[in-house]
């Protein structure tokens, strides 16, 4: 088992221990599921909405070459510039050295998941400018030197008590009642200077748009819209994948992002920005640069199975829906993209380290049943399950045990005469009082737990009985 | 700084490459149905959509009714400077009732950050969405999200009944080639960041109020 997979099984122990942690989740979780579904009802139909979006994605990623060369030629007609980075380091580099040869002390950045991907900030940080994360989640995470724990609300983990004292401890001011609305305006004030003496602010894309050449940033508190608006240089940084073909099919992408990610009909600000400043314009950035980003995903374009991961519009719902992540949170995950979708991704982009993460899941399918772009996520599991096997080999511990599974699954006797002896054998055990002891072959439940309770009869014994009496109430 | 794009062939090689072995196709066809209700009265759709994003929505019989409502908004704001965007209509307007209030033209530069409002004309109203439609010939960029009060000032027949017409309008009169900037706005600045609890005002404006001419 690697390091990282042990890691994590220690982590998602000690969480889903976690009283309080529970509880926080489970307030924010409640009133997720209350606004989605409000969100859904809005839709005259949902399911052609899903379809309608997997479509779009679907054109998009399987034309990616032509639509990204479409999208790059109308970014530099707006007079803006485009970067190809086949990895975190030439991205990174590309910004740093931009920063640098255009005297930047102060970045503000505002929310984007794959700037946290290529862990951008520290190689900025290294060269003495400032960074300010504006979207306040992220900013209340930065200030406690965390990664986000949700690619939605990056500080779900936390409550207002907890945000007051890091508020305190870090600003230097004290929100006495931790009341929300004096918290956000201390942020607010405090980030406002920020915006104003910034010269860089660095955005990520919901979208990039490529018969328009512009980018999509969809924000509810103004901090992309500042971000974007008063520093003298905008650097969009983004993943290939997020390319859409028209502007118009955000008339159905851009409610179905907000209901999934939020429960609202449309995020507030969803912004379009197609270059920098035009002259007669009377503010917005002088210089545009988007940073076009593949880090992975092309390999992952090469698996026909498991290309339509790219579709991804990163809204959060299998997080949210998914009984793993509500129990063992996102930090325990220890990746850029948490839940199911990161359970999937993650692997693809970071290697064999990570395939512990194909296990995170009771394979429920609630995450494919809510993506509000189709993805099969539950089923791609099950693929990167398979193909690790398949390239790592398996332990001769498991092999045999698979035999033997085998063979009793082709000899029905064989499997009874198991079952017997299981029930009787444990009934002996647990009389023992040895649950949970290093005897007892249902030990990684009953340590614990209390012991499952044993069935008299055998289920196939219980399902012929069952049937027995409903075919004699036919009668 | 590096101009060249050493890696940009590699990356669409790779794409290529990928491509080569084509997605399955879609099995199932039965998703084909509408997805949003048409909007059947834009006015009174839009109302209810302002009021569900907690914007302010002051319907006018008339330029001098217009006025006449921007007037009394003015009044009621803190003192203190107000940016207006520089186009001749709201230039008749502002000097009916600035009232003596200083006044920065977007012609001027960027708003500034102790500007108490902002008043911007729109490209267009959307009823499906209760949004405003805004691209950098409103105003610029800052416009509509420095100060904490962005009072609107449409007319009627900018209403259009939902998103897909707002966007392929905007295709169709290119607005992303005259304009460096658009944004579809649905409401004030808000975050539910701390415990899902709605705060209003995060970065941007507390109040977006828009002032509907219903005579144009």
């Amino acid at each position: 088992m690697s390091s990282a997979a042990q890691q994590f099984l220690r982590d998602a122990a000690a969480k889903s221990a976690d009283l309080v942690h529970r509880e926080i989740i489970r307030k924010n979780m409640e009133s997720y599921d209350a606004a989605h579904l409000r969100g859904r009802s809005r839709f005259k139909d949902w399911e052609t909405a899903r379809r309608r979006c997997q479509e779009i994605k679907r054109e998009a990623i399987n034309h990616l070459d032509h639509y990204l060369l479409q999208f790059e030629e109308k970014v530099i007609a707006h007079g803006g510039h485009v970067f190809w980075a086949a990895n975190s380091a030439e991205a990174c580099g590309y910004i740093r050295d931009l920063a640098v040869s255009r005297g930047v002390r102060t970045v503000v950045k505002s929310k984007s998941m794959v700037t946290e991907e290529i862990h951008l900030a520290p190689v900025l940080e290294e060269q003495g400018i400032k960074v300010w994360e504006t979207d306040l989640g992220e900013f209340i995470v930065q200030l406690r030197n965390e990664p986000p724990y949700h690619i939605v609300t990056p500080a779900m983990h936390l409550n207002r008590q907890q945000i007051r004292d890091l508020f305190r401890d870090k600003l230097g001011e004290d929100v006495a009642d931790a009341d929300p609305q004096k918290l956000v305006a201390l942020a607010r004030r405090k980030l406002r200077e920020a915006f104003f003496a910034a010269e860089m602010g660095i955005s990520g894309a919901n979208f990039i748009i490529a018969d328009s050449g512009a980018v999509a940033i969809s924000t509810n508190e103004g901090n992309g819209r500042l971000s974007t608006s008063l520093p003298r240089i905008h650097v969009a940084v983004t993943g290939i994948e997020k390319v859409i073909p028209r502007l118009v099919d955000l008339a159905t992408l851009w409610p179905v992002l907000a209901t999934s990610g939020t429960g609202q009909p449309i995020t507030t600000y969803s912004t379009l920005i197609a270059g920098p400043r035009k002259p007669g314009e009377a503010d917005g950035p002088e210089e545009f640069h988007v940073v076009l980003i593949d880090n992975g995903r092309s390999g992952l374009l090469a698996n026909a199975e498991e290309r339509e991961v790219l579709h991804c519009i990163r809204c959060g719902a299998c997080l949210n829906i998914c009984p793993v992540y509500r129990n063992i949170g996102g930090h325990t995950y220890n990746t850029t993209y948490q839940g199911p979708i990161g359970s999937v991704l993650t692997p693809h982009l970071r290697g064999s380290d990570f395939q512990h993460l194909s296990y995170a899941s009771s394979l429920c399918g609630a995450c494919s049943s809510v993506c509000p772009v189709n993805i099969n996520l539950h089923h791609h599991l099950l693929h990167n399950r398979r193909d690790f096997t398949a390239a790592a080999g398996s332990k001769a511990s498991g092999r045999l045990q698979f035999r033997l599974w085998r063979i009793a699954m082709v000899h029905p006797r064989l499997y009874a005469v198991g079952g017997w002896l299981m029930r009787r054998g444990l009934r002996l055990l647990y009389g023992l009082g040895l649950a949970g002891s290093a005897l007892d072959p249902m030990r990684a439940w009953s340590r614990k737990r209390a012991p499952v309770p044993l069935p008299r009869r055998s289920f196939r014994a219980q399902w012929k009985k069952g049937m027995a009496l409903t075919g004699a109430a036919k009668e | 700084m590096a101009s060249a794009n050493p890696s940009r062939e590699q990356i669409l090689e790779r794409i290529r490459a990928g491509l080569r072995v084509p997605a399955a196709e879609l099995e199932d066809r039965r998703f084909e149905g509408q997805i949003f209700e048409p909007v059947q009265n834009p006015l009174e759709r839009f109302q209810q959509e302002c009021k569900a994003n907690l914007m302010e929505c002051h319907l006018a019989a008339g330029a001098q009714e217009t006025s006449a409502k921007l007037a009394q908004l003015l009044r009621d704001l803190p003192g203190g400077e107000i940016y207006v965007q520089d186009e001749p209509a709201l230039r008749r307007m502002m000097d009916a009732v600035a009232d003596g209030r200083a006044v920065r033209w977007s012609t001027e530069g960027a708003p500034r950050e102790t500007s108490q409002a902002t008043v911007t004309l729109a490209d267009a109203l959307i009823a499906q969405t209760g949004s405003v439609f805004v691209s950098a010939s409103c105003g610029g960029r800052g416009a509509s999200v420095v100060a904490p009060c962005h009072i609107v000032v449409a007319r009627v027949s900018q209403l259009v009944p939902d998103l897909e017409t707002a966007l392929r309008n905007a295709t169709a009169e290119q607005r992303l080639e005259k304009n460096s900037f658009a944004c579809i706005i649905s409401g004030s600045s808000r975050t539910a960041d701390i415990e899902k609890i709605l705060v209003q005002g995060a970065h941007g404006p507390i109040r977006l109020v828009v002032l509907l001419d219903l005579e144009s």
